[in-house]
């Protein structure tokens, strides 16, 4: 059958007969039409041969078509892993087979399936780790062997994204109880989004028949599908997959290149039940199949599965599979019911009269493949004589089909995770889902409702509970029942030479599950991980309800105490990208930011803002640093400081609080006058500081650092939340823009801008503070010394931060003003011995330890972190801050490198670089209070573990006598 | 107003970079986007998806337990709740942001007059403290039939119309940024204005604009509004 020659409509749901595509599978050009899957589309071309298998290298075709198995893994251009009978067939698409070696349908390693007595379950945790050191010898041969597809590591990033779905309603699911429940709750008002992880609505209704006419399930569908896509209140995502359920129904959707984070306030899980295999000897052949599989390759894709089929059966929908296997014109050679007989004696008889034999109480005990195991060509059936067994003779049929249903497994999965319990009812054969959580309500077959009315009635009320718990209703809703049996109690048919497969994604047969019982690994959870089933793409979809029962048989307990292994996120796998998503990461940008890149600067990250390290090549980071602090020292610089942090307080209590917060005293820090500010926490240790400028009694404007400014208001809001001090306490960080004009020149340059305000050395002196207008912009003015020179912090509302910037190079240009960066501040700032709260602190600085009891005041009775401070000054000092020299030839240190003191480390460097002022390495450090004296030298191993010995001098390295700033 | 740049002008909008081209008039000395230079600068992109630079626009705030009769003493309509704003007759919004704090954020069509008004009263002689959101906040204007969908990419609070009705405020994260998202009509067009971080402002414009590209969203002047 070629691609042209599909079966006739209404078959072929999802294809679009008038758009006929080609792509290529392992090197050769394939047909196919739009809507095709790459496995349907191949299926249609006869080739059911789509991958090898994880161990064994045993071929595999298509199990499911539903993207439930790991049968259809194959790789794509620049992907692998993904499953053909879920991705659609793309024009000129290049796809290939992987884990073989040699061809797809000559694999060399198939040969492994010879010697599987060999390598039972756990082989290789048992060969491979003796003698010591022989597992690194294995591991590079085992490691080849294992693993699926190719990486293309050349691959680049993609684009995917997050979005938030809002929701009264999720109905995950739209079947026959999916759509019914999202139909009732949407006509009561409900806002409803309804999930379907195929293309299309409509769940078992797009492929399963229903009814001897095979017309039940297309009415009902049309029926439902026309109220949905009319109704408003619902909103449809299909090819979506619901991928886990988290609290409070907070539910990941995954959608294409998007995840959605829906929030429902309710949440109806339909999601229907996997079909079930049935345990026997080559069940893995190409050819053989779920019943499910064979109707969805004809309804949606219309292609015939195969011309002479068998189907084995466990329930009656077997012979509605064979009936519409018939219909298509596929001749049903038998059905093989391994029950006694069918419940409807309507459909045996419908089917005899078609002219199929029927076996029942019998079983397929074996697939007969063709060579080479490429396809199934004839089964071997056997009566069943007990529990597992089956008569020592039977019958061959030849098929090039067969379609197999053991029962159905409820998609279980994202119940269990919302704490759902799984329990097997002996009588159905089946496990029923209990204790689900509020909110979270199941119809449908997962929900153990198999005929088609009931599953309906179900949809509809469990959407009655969701109204009634939503309020939007006061209908009380109607329990449904449903006394269908659909499983077969023992499908599981072990064969002495093996090969009946429990796990397809693993290689895992019967014989393997109990094994691992007699090694003693009891619990299903221990049987998990020695054997590895339900570890694979599948995720026990299939394997989990027979190995439930295996163990259970094998450690003589009940199927629901032995249950299933613990269902995780995500439900199918998800890809780091969907994790990912659109990665926000947030950066902060001041008023001049632009006008840095402009003139050159090498920018580096400050928190999340974004500052100029210096100005020029970052090849010539040293000698541009060092020009710029020259330049500063010697004729005026500009800094942008406006990542400095920024708080206000005001109200009457506002110098009481700062006494409060602040290690110095404050409350007679005069208005019109800067002060210096320390903040330590509760156990004294320092962690930020600022400058405190007053500007009137009851208002006062702080600086802080850069990163720590959120943590100071942040405190400030804690602490006054107990104390409850009249005060208003606003972070001002981004309202203001902020620079400091340094060096000889700085007046020279302001008095141009300036023209309201007294620059003279008396009328503005060091530490004051004053407002007046730079450049007609109304601002504040700090007269600081952080770099050492005569400087102005100038603060101006941020909109008018790239003008102020403007004006102050305009106006500088006569006294050669140039801007210089943090690397530069750094320089010059250690040149003065001022310490980086942060950088030359850590979490255990007081202090004593930083030379700031200066900063301390001794006669107020109370700051935050008093009692800390009062009690680690009281104790023996262990080590000092102190500034230090070394020649300037000497290999240099870097921050972080260790202070030895004999064997021990005392200490560390927390600041150091070359200073072109002082003509030296000037750094400081961390020492042993013995080490601490000025004079005295200390060792410091720097990188190749040299040592040097540095020297400890007075702070701070430049101008002693502090004269410069105070011009 | 004539025809100006924003560096001509002392006073500018935190993401003025962002709308090279355009056309710029003066409103409150500073520059706003009157037209920009590609895309569709009439009411129907306004009406569709578009993004609106108000920054320059004036606004101001109080905080303290006499703010709100500061603000009714100027005649201000004062929302009952948090998170609640009012509009006035002349357009300006009124926000409650908490019991004690409200801003008021100029109207287009008057260039941010009424707030200019305010700013010229004199404050409460006790508790009431002027904020600083003219400078501290950049103000987006998020206009058009998708606003709930566009923010859904970015933010998690549910914004559809049935939870975040007119004169809805939302104190939340959009993008990783905090912001202040109220829901009101510019000229008669859906808006939700963003009121962000103004460091961030240049982030966010951009966060924003992604997140409307698959609604046709696009920058606008506010010619497309008046």
């Amino acid at each position: 059958m070629s691609s042209m020659t599909r079966l006739k409509a209404p078959m072929g749901l999802l294809i679009d007969r008038d758009q006929p595509l080609s792509f290529s599978f392992d090197g050769k050009q394939y047909q196919g039409f739009e809507g095709d899957s790459i496995a349907s589309a191949l299926a249609g071309n006869e080739r059911w041969l789509l991958s090898r298998s994880f161990k064994y290298h045993r071929p595999r075709g298509p199990l499911t078509m539903a993207g439930q198995d790991a049968n259809t893994l194959i790789q794509l251009d620049k992907e692998p892993n993904v499953l053909a009978d879920r991705e659609l067939a793309v024009a000129g698409a290049q796809v290939q087979g992987q884990n073989y070696n040699g061809s797809l349908d000559n694999d060399r390693d198939a040969v492994l399936g010879h010697f599987s007595r060999f390598m039972p379950v756990g082989f290789y945790y048992r060969c491979f780790f003796k003698p010591l050191g022989a597992w690194h010898r294995w591991e590079g041969m085992i490691r080849k062997k294992a693993g699926l597809g190719v990486l293309d590591l050349d691959f680049k990033p993609e684009y995917y994204d997050k979005a938030y779905l809002f929701h009264d309603v999720v109905v995950v699911g739209s079947g026959p109880a999916g759509l019914s429940a999202a139909l009732k709750a949407a006509e009561a008002g409900a806002s409803v989004l309804l999930v379907e992880e195929q293309p299309i609505l409509g769940g078992s209704l797009t492929y399963n028949r229903f009814d001897l006419d095979g017309k039940q399930a297309d009415a009902l569908r049309a029926d439902l599908l026309a109220r949905v896509e009319q109704h408003a209140n619902i909103e449809v995502l299909t090819r979506a997959t619901c991928n886990a359920w988290f609290a409070d129904n907070y539910l990941p959707v995954i959608q294409g290149k998007r995840m959605y984070k829906v929030r429902a306030k309710e949440c109806i899980v339909a999601s229907g039940s996997f079909e079930q295999h049935v345990v026997f000897r080559n069940n893995d052949l190409p050819g053989v199949m779920m019943s499910s599989a064979a109707t969805r390759l004809m309804k949606h894709y219309a292609v015939k599965p195969g011309n002479q089929a068998v189907v084995l059966t466990g329930n009656d929908d077997g012979y509605l599979s064979a009936l519409e296997l018939l219909d298509q014109g596929i001749t049903v050679a038998a059905v093989v019911d391994m029950r006694d007989g069918p419940d409807s004696e309507a459909l045996a008889a419908s089917v005899l009269a078609r002219g199929v034999q029927i076996f029942n109480g019998h079983t397929v005990y074996e697939a007969i493949p063709t060579k080479g195991n490429k396809h199934v060509k004839a089964v071997d059936i056997r009566q069943i004589t007990g529990q597992g067994k089956v008569a020592d003779s039977g019958e061959t049929i030849s098929c090039d089909l067969l379609c197999m249903s053991a029962g159905y497994m409820p998609v279980y999965q994202l119940l269990c995770q919302a704490g759902g319990q799984l329990r097997y009812d002996d009588s159905a054969a089946e496990f029923s889902l209990s204790k689900l959580p509020e909110h979270l309500r199941i119809a449908g077959s997962v929900n153990g409702i198999h005929t088609l009315e009931a599953v309906v009635a179900d949809g509809e009320r469990a959407a009655a509970e969701a109204l009634l718990a939503l309020e939007l209703s006061t209908e009380q809703p109607q329990a449904v029942s449903c006394e269908r049996r659909v499983n077969f109690d023992w499908p599981i048919f072990s064969h002495p030479k093996g090969k009946d497969f429990v796990d397809f994604d693993e290689d895992l047969q019967a014989k393997d599950i109990v094994n691992a019982t007699r090694l003693g690994y009891r619990d299903v959870q221990l049987v998990k991980r020695f054997s590895t089933v339900g570890m694979g793409p599948s995720q026990g979809r299939h394997s989990a309800l027979p190995t439930a029962r295996l163990v259970a048989n094998s450690t003589d307990r009940t199927v629901t105490e032995t249950g299933v292994t613990t269902a995780r996120p995500p439900f199918s796998p998800e890809k780091l990208a969907h994790v990912a998503g659109r990665i926000f990461d947030p950066y902060r940008r001041t008023a001049m930011h632009h006008r840095h890149l402009e003139m050159g600067a090498k920018m580096m990250p400050a928190g999340n803002w974004q500052r100029p390290a210096f100005y020029g090549n970052p090849d010539d980071r040293d000698a541009l640093m060092q020009a710029e602090a020259e330049h500063v020292r010697n004729k005026v610089g500009v800094i942008d400081v406006s990542t400095l942090g920024g708080i206000e307080l005001r109200g009457p209590d506002s110098a009481e609080f700062m006494n409060r917060i602040f290690t110095f005293a404050f409350l007679k820090q005069p208005v019109g006058r800067t002060r210096y500010a320390v903040l330590t926490n509760e156990h004294g240790v320092v962690i930020d500081d600022g400058v405190s400028c007053r500007l009137a009694d009851e208002h006062f404007y702080v600086t802080a650092t850069t990163s720590g400014v959120e943590r100071v208001y942040r405190e400030m809001m804690k602490w006054n939340a107990q104390w409850r001090l009249d005060v208003d306490i606003t972070n001002v960080t981004s309202a203001f823009a902020a620079v400091n004009l340094a060096g000889p020149d700085a007046r020279k340059v302001l008095e141009k801008l300036a023209t309201d305000v007294d620059l003279s050395p008396e009328g503005f002196p060091y530490l004051a503070y004053r407002e007046g207008s730079v450049a007609g912009i109304p601002s504040r003015l700090l007269r600081v010394g952080f770099v050492g020179e005569l400087g102005y912090e100038i603060h101006v509302p941020a909109r008018f931060g790239e003008a102020l910037w403007d004006a102050l190079q305009e106006a500088g240009k006569e006294f050669d003003l140039r801007p210089f960066g943090v690397e530069t501040q750094r320089l010059l700032r250690l040149e003065k011995g001022h310490v980086i709260v942060s950088q030359d602190t850590d979490g255990m600085s007081h202090p004593g330890e930083l030379s700031l009891e200066w900063a301390v005041s001794r006669k107020k009775p109370f700051f935050v972190g008093r009692r800390s401070v009062d009690i680690v000054m009281a104790q023996p000092q262990t080590r000092k801050l102190v500034g230090f020299t070394l020649p300037a030839d000497t290999k240099k240190p870097e921050e972080g490198h260790l202070v030895l003191q004999g064997e021990d480390i005392s200490g560390n460097v927390t600041s150091c670089e070359y200073s072109s002022a002082v003509g030296s390495i000037i750094g400081l450090a961390y020492v042993g209070i013995q080490q601490a004296e000025v004079g005295s030298q200390f060792p410091i191993r720097v990188d190749g573990g040299d040592i040097v010995n540095a020297t400890v001098v007075d702070l701070p390295f430049f101008d002693p006598d502090n004269q410069r700033q105070a011009l | 107003m004539s025809a100006t740049s924003p560096e001509s002008l002392s006073k500018r909008s935190f993401v003025y970079r962002q709308l090279a081209g355009a056309s710029f008039r003066d409103i409150a000395g500073g520059a706003m986007a009157t037209g920009v230079a590609e895309g569709n600068n009439n009411r129907s992109q306004a009406e569709q998806s578009a993004l609106l630079d108000l920054s320059v626009l004036p606004r101001t705030g109080f905080r303290g337990l006499t703010a709100a009769a500061h603000l009714q003493a100027a005649g201000l309509p004062i929302p009952a709740r948090p998170n609640q704003a009012s509009v006035t007759g002349s357009g300006e919004l009124v926000l409650r942001l908490s019991q004690k704090e409200f801003w008021l954020l100029g109207a287009l069509s008057d260039s941010g007059a009424g707030v200019d008004a305010l700013n010229q009263r004199g404050l409460p002689a006790a508790d009431c403290y002027s904020l600083y959101c003219q400078d501290s906040h950049a103000w987006l204007a998020l206009t058009g039939a998708h606003l709930p969908a566009t923010l859904a990419k970015v933010c998690g609070v549910d914004l559809r119309e049935a939870s975040f009705p007119l004169g809805s405020i939302a104190q939340t994260s959009v993008a990783r940024v905090n912001v202040v998202i109220v829901h009101h009509q510019l000229a008669g067009v859906p808006c939700f204005s963003i009121l962000c971080d103004s460091a961030a402002a240049e982030y966010l414009w951009e966060s924003l604009l992604d997140a409307m590209g698959e609604f046709g969203g696009e920058v606008i002047g506010s010619n497309a509004l008046l």
